[in-house]
């Protein structure tokens, strides 16, 4: 695919003063982004594993680690098992720090698979477009990779650059991934230094693999108006031959729809999506379809709709070659990451591969080829469709209630259950001919469907076939859309919105991220990023987040991307894509340090850092996140001074980083501005936090959008917001509210009498706002 | 094995520490025994019959009364007084033994569990097993929780419902 010429937007046109010369991008204020000839690099290019070590105890003294064991065992060595309660194992290890070794085992995996993708991805796209292709996100934006010139201290200007960047981090991997070994590290807080290394890592990956596909295949560069696209079980045509990619590399399914172009074949199949390859895949090309996030996977796979199932990488079921064997679907791998025990086909004619899939003379192929993928795939969707149309693949109505009937309430549905949901009940009401408590549990996945439920019964009642069933009863009422991810933010949106989010007149930034793992179903998520999008809050998301976000509707029928705009800007909705477009949220906090504030990037990560932690009121909320991905990302985005809300799920994860109120010395600054260390605010309070219920999570999330560096009137609109979320879930005021009131001017004028009573109360003073707050330079550094 | 004490979520076993089975008998036991008691209730105490519950077993026992979660609401409207923490900042805050405790009295011997959701309650009760040695914990709700010291057993809403009455006698 030939990429298009430069579009230039309107507001790059509106944007005043803005001068270009050779070499240098200058503004009106001055120098903000340079080549590398003039670029004086900071002190930590190619951070090694302890050359940020400094600036993590500084985050791990102010949030310390809090840990919940999912288990008192170690079981890594065969000195073990270890039981770890209140004693150490073999090689003395204590139970804190295993539990941090553990974590920093997740964010390397997770890291991985991130930069395990990007790295296909880069090689895939240089083979196919060559190391000079040019990254060129458009005019509009020039800090094209803001983790990677603040980390690797370069801006890459083709796709070999991006080499670089890829090379460092693997290597940064193998000593992070070292240190999980037994008899390596001793220390809780320095495993979780390199833990937070892990999760920078991630981001960087993350970033090289999105910007890689962005300008290799043609996929929005920052465009607020990306076209809507089809999301939904119902959005898809079961009349047609149906492929459906799960996973996260967007190659296979590039070479499906390429080769549907290239063959006039796009009207006479459906092409569709489950988790982030749907993302990716309806960036590059918007005909195909969205099926939804992860949690549709089993019940789609079941409902036998797709003729073939394409896998790539990450969170795919495991036994999908199974379950598509059940209704006759073929499956293609298309990684090393899951060859599922496939026939490697890659160098075979693919008609002769079409052949052997349709005769069933192998389970499925395993084509390392994205471009084979795309004829294959199709091929074989056409040749199978019609017959595979006369075959039932799940129970009928009547066979549903009958099955149900073979429940003998033995409980065990519930018990396994990991989000405790009333499975047993739901079963009982159907057998008694009540369908409603099966769909209660279908709609908006608050079954995300694992299956649990199956492996256990003794009576071996299908219940997510059931489901399924009970689902498309309904499925004209499951049709929705989703912004297509647009990528990173633009410059000149980040100039327009800098100083509002720096001052605090824009409340803050939320971004809804992650999976699905939620405890009530998804539509509670879309409706508090629908809370904070009334309230002026920039509100931006990705992966199976941002099509949770698109699944609800109001009452007029509208989603949440038809009633806002994609700009990032207040009250913008601003979807960036797949997990991968998750580096683009602490990108556009680092952009506004460098765009806003002229902080420069190259090997400066510590002062960015610094600068987002005290003046960025950015917040993640990750309600549904359940996989070693979602750890690393998180940690990642706190190394950035970026706090994160996750829902009670996450406490599976071991480690939260929660900040102490009553500990005061803790929240101590220095004004840079006077060169005096003074008194500080819980603000952030805490860094990574579980929150039980989505009420307690929205009442949070408002509250660690607070920074130090609130001018009055920011910080009087966000404690407005936190004030009026407490009422409406608490029903009360904030208890808390004088911690975050400096001096009078930051009460909200609405709220004054009350607040002012809580501050008599608590005996307060008024004290000193600082003018550059920062940890850095402090006492003891 | 005895199915009222393998956990609720029988994957929630962590090792060989299981809790101790108790009957509302020796719960009350354990409660006469605490100097410095602590009942905190979870959102799944914002329902009847756990609410109204919830609120006599803590004026039977005068228990100081941390709600987690967006239980506060609830209980402020039933002019019940409680203090509103998140279920991981109480937890942060009782495996520290200098924390001076709700009263600011000292830090609490006992805290009573009710009403959290199961698995996450699991969690935090297994970050009170490790590092929190100078408290015991007990749990009120109709799953056996090994995490905690003591536990009621896995129980139907009947019996549960007898069990929380008689937490209300002496």
């Amino acid at each position: 695919m030939a990429p298009k010429p430069k579009e230039l937007k309107a507001d790059f046109w509106k944007t005043k003063d803005f001068k270009i010369s050779i070499g240098d991008i200058v503004s009106e204020e001055g120098i903000e982004s340079t080549d590398e000839s003039s670029v004086v690099m900071g002190p930590t290019q190619k951070p090694n594993v302890t050359d940020l070590r400094s600036w993590d105890m500084k985050l791990l003294e102010r949030y310390p680690p809090f840990y919940s064991p999912f288990c008192d065992m170690c079981c890594l060595c065969t000195y073990g098992k270890c039981d770890l309660l209140n004693k150490r194992g073999a090689c003395g290890i204590d139970a804190e720090t295993q539990q941090a070794r553990t974590i920093l085992l997740a964010c390397c995996i997770g890291s991985a698979a991130h930069s395990g993708h990007a790295r296909h991805l880069v090689e895939y796209l240089i083979d196919k477009k060559g190391e000079d292709f040019p990254i060129d996100l458009g005019m509009d934006i020039d800090i094209e990779a803001p983790i990677m010139r603040t980390l690797i201290g370069k801006k890459p200007k083709v796709l070999g650059d991006l080499k670089e960047a890829l090379d460092y981090l693997e290597e940064q991997m193998v000593h992070l991934l070292s240190a999980c070994h037994t008899g390596q590290e001793g220390n809780s807080k320095d495993f979780e230094s390199k833990a937070l290394h892990a999760g920078l890592m991630d981001n960087l990956g993350k970033e090289v693999g999105d910007i890689a596909q962005i300008v290799a295949l043609d996929l929005p560069k920052g465009d607020p108006e990306a076209p809507l696209v089809e999301l939904g079980v119902g959005t898809i045509d079961r009349e047609k031959p149906v492929i459906l990619c799960i996973g996260h590399n967007v190659a296979p399914g590039a070479g499906i729809m390429d080769y549907l172009e290239d063959q006039d074949l796009e009207d006479d199949l459906e092409v569709c999506g489950i988790c982030c390859a749907a993302i990716d895949i309806t960036r590059y090309n918007h005909n195909a379809k969205i099926v939804g996030p992860i949690s549709k996977q089993l019940k789609f796979i079941r409902s036998g709709v797709a003729d073939v199932i394409v896998v790539d990488e990450q969170c795919i079921r495991t036994d999908v070659l199974e379950e598509a064997k059940k209704n006759n679907a073929a499956v293609i791998a298309t990684t090393d990451k899951m060859c599922l025990g496939l026939p490697d086909k890659t160098n075979e004619d693919a008609d002769k591969i079409v052949s052997e899939l349709i005769n069933k003379q192998i389970d499925g192929a395993l084509i390392l080829d994205p471009d084979k993928v795309g004829e294959v795939a199709t091929k074989v969707a056409m040749r199978t469709s019609g017959e595979r149309s006369k075959v039932q693949v799940l129970p009928d109505m009547d066979e549903v209630v009958e099955l149900a009937k073979k429940c003998t309430e033995c409980e065990w549905c519930d018990r396994v259950c990991p989000n405790s949901l009333p499975m047993m009940d739901a079963v009982v009401s159907t057998a008694e001919g009540d369908i409603s408590k099966m769909e209660e549990l279908y709609n908006n996945d608050v079954c995300y469907s694992c299956g649990r439920c199956e492996q256990e019964c003794p009576r071996d009642i299908p219940i997510i076939s059931m489901m399924a069933k009970i689902g498309e009863t309904d499925l004209e009422n499951q049709k929705y859309n989703v912004r297509a991810g647009r990528g990173p933010v633009q410059d000149v949106e980040v100039r327009r919105v800098g100083a509002p989010i720096v001052l605090g007149d824009i409340p803050g930034v939320i971004a809804f991220v992650g999976c699905t793992n939620y405890p009530d179903g998804g539509e509670e998520v879309a409706k508090m990023a629908e809370e904070f999008l009334e309230r002026n809050y920039i509100v931006v998301t990705t992966g199976c987040g941002a099509m949770t976000l698109g699944e609800y509707r109001d009452e007029e029928g509208n989603t949440l991307y038809e009633r806002y705009s994609g700009s990032f800007d207040a009250k913008g909705l601003v979807n960036m894509g797949s997990c991968v477009s998750n580096a683009h949220i602490p990108g556009v906090a680092i952009k506004i340090a460098n765009i806003f504030a002229k902080k420069p990037l190259e090997g400066n990560f510590e002062e960015i850092a610094d600068y987002i932690l005290n003046r960025v009121g950015a917040c993640g909320v990750a309600w549904g996140a359940y996989s070693q991905k979602a750890a690393a990302i998180a940690t990642g985005v706190n190394r950035w001074g970026i706090p994160v809300v996750v829902g009670p799920q996450a406490s599976k994860y071991r480690r939260l980083f929660l900040g102490r109120t009553d500990k005061e010395d803790s929240w101590r600054i220095n004004d840079l501005r006077k060169h005096t260390e003074i008194a500080g605010e819980p603000a952030p309070e805490h860094l990574l936090y579980a929150a039980e219920t989505i009420g307690e999570a929205t009442v949070m999330t408002a509250k660690l959008c607070i920074r130090p560096n609130d001018t009055s009137k920011g910080r009087q609109l966000k404690l407005n917001h936190y004030i009026d979320l407490h009422k409406k879930y608490f029903g009360t005021l904030p208890n808390d509210i004088y911690k975050f009131v400096r001096v009078e001017k930051d009460i909200p004028i609405t709220y004054k009498r009350d607040v002012m009573q809580i501050l008599e109360e608590n005996n307060w003073e008024p004290r000193e706002l600082p003018q550059e707050p920062s940890l850095m330079d402090m006492k003891g550094d | 094995m005895n199915e009222r004490v393998i956990p609720w979520q029988p994957t929630v076993i962590a090792g060989p520490k299981q809790a101790l089975l108790v009957t509302p008998e020796t719960a009350k036991m354990m409660m006469k025994k605490a100097k410095r008691p602590l009942l905190v209730i979870g959102p799944l105490a914002k329902e009847e019959p756990l609410l109204t519950h919830s609120i006599e077993i803590a004026e039977k026992w005068d228990l100081p009364v941390v709600t987690t979660a967006d239980t506060f609401k609830i209980f402020s409207e039933r002019n019940v007084e409680t203090k509103s923490y998140g279920t991981v900042e109480i937890l942060n805050l009782l495996k520290d033994p200098e924390w001076k405790g709700v009263r600011g009295e000292g830090q609490h011997d006992l805290v009573i569990f009710i009403g959290g959701i199961y698995y996450m309650a699991s969690q935090g009760l297994s970050t009170l097993k490790h590092f929190a040695p100078h408290l015991k914990t007990l749990t009120l709700c109709k799953y056996f929780h090994s995490n905690a010291d003591a536990s009621f057993p896995n129980m139907n809403d009947e019996e549960w419902s007898k069990y929380l009455e008689k937490m209300k006698l002496n």
